[in-house]
């Protein structure tokens, strides 16, 4: 343990300023091993680097930016009831806070069918795009599931095909700890070919 | 050496992205929204600003005592009878008033004039109100109990008389929300 930590820092000396840099990329994933939204986070990031970092693949923002837009609809509704009523003490503000609490709770009702009919746990969504550059780019998205108190992680992969519109998918099941250290290390070594795996799988089933 | 970069536990948020890290702030800005909505909610349907308060003080025992939780209402429509627990509040006074209706006088165009009493208070509550002020009216009033739940409220009581553990739990709750990834 000792010897590692060492290391690490080690490389940040020598990698000169990483230490006063806000991002951290190059540093090891370390969690607390028995938080299952830490797991769960943590290779869904591994996962998404292998799609971006490796594959060159091109991320598509569309689906978290909904999500986004609605947050931020919902949260200035209710910022400006709290003004308003600031502004304009109670039975005054009565008709614009009606209208706000009623927008804000339906606005968190289309958040949920959202977030389970669109989204249904959808992290990445990412373009393939043609070599040539003149066919349509594939379009992969990947999504996980990670019970609370089951260690097995499913990571399902999508590709809708650019040209045929057919999509295929695969998943791989495994139990998080052949992909963590005692310590809750994040062994990106034993990940990434995995997630490879999975991915050409796919990538031959569409050939065929 | 890192200095400030090197706590362990900010890596969850240092890993985030541009979004994520929006996300992260939006999401704890619709928990405080959530609370605020249902809060404003409350205060439509029961008419009343502040239709949840908490009893600060012993005048009211043995009905209410200190930390009792109150559901109040103000539908207009209503009258104000003797006997009706309501919740004034009086002007430069900052903490409204839980007290019982002693005496009211009404007149054919509506308008209504009350005093009100503490149950465990000697005295009406003439040398509460503003000077000079002899009645209360339809105004000064926050709401009407309606129910209430006992000690509940007893958080409250002790947040307001230690101000700094309210703000250190606010803070300690903010940061969590803020700095964990769910």
């Amino acid at each position: 343990m000792a010897s590692k930590k060492n290391g690490s820092s080690a490389l940040k000396e020598s990698t000169d300023g990483t230490n006063t840099k806000w991002s951290i990329e190059e540093k090891p994933v370390k969690i607390d091993k028995w938080d299952t939204a830490a797991l769960k986070n943590a290779l869904d990031d591994g996962a998404k680097k292998v799609m971006l970092d490796k594959f060159g693949f091109v991320e598509k923002h569309t689906l978290m930016d909904i999500r986004l837009l609605i947050c931020t609809i919902a949260v200035a509704f209710a910022m400006f009831a709290l003004i308003w009523d600031y502004l304009r003490p109670f039975p005054e503000s009565r008709p614009v806070l009606i209208t706000c609490v009623l927008s804000y709770f339906l606005l968190m009702g289309v958040l949920t069918l959202y977030t389970t009919y669109k989204e249904k746990g959808i992290f990445l969504v990412c373009l393939q795009k043609d070599k040539a550059g003149i066919d349509p780019p594939n379009v992969w998205s990947l999504s996980s599931t990670l019970r609370k108190y089951d260690d097995t992680y499913t990571l399902h992969m999508t590709l809708q095909d650019g040209i045929k519109h057919k999509t295929r998918s695969e998943e791989i099941k495994k139990s998080v700890a052949s992909f963590f250290d005692e310590n809750g290390t994040l062994c990106f070594d034993l990940y990434e070919p995995e997630v490879r795996m999975l991915q050409g799988r796919i990538a031959v089933d569409k050939k065929e | 050496m890192g200095g400030l970069m090197d706590f362990g536990f900010l890596d969850d948020v240092r890993r985030m992205n541009k979004r994520q890290l929006y996300y992260q702030v939006l999401n704890f800005g619709m928990i405080v929204s959530s609370a605020l909505m249902i809060w404003k909610g409350l205060m439509v349907v029961t008419g009343s600003e502040s239709p949840i308060v908490v009893v600060l003080s012993g005048s009211m025992e043995p009905a209410f005592f200190r930390g009792d939780l109150l559901f109040l209402t103000n539908y207009q429509e209503e009258p104000i009878r003797v006997g009706d627990i309501v919740v004034f509040k009086i002007e430069g006074r900052d903490i409204p008033i839980v007290h019982r209706v002693i005496k009211v006088h009404e007149k054919e165009n509506g308008t209504v004039k009350f005093l009100t009493k503490g149950d465990n208070n000697s005295v009406d509550d003439r040398g509460l109100y503003a000077p000079g002020q002899l009645w209360l009216e339809k105004k000064d009033v926050v709401g009407r109990a309606q129910g209430f739940v006992p000690y509940v409220g007893i958080v409250t009581i002790l947040m307001n008389d230690y101000p700094k553990f309210k703000y250190l739990i606010l803070a300690c709750l903010g940061a969590f929300v803020l700095i964990h990834r769910e």
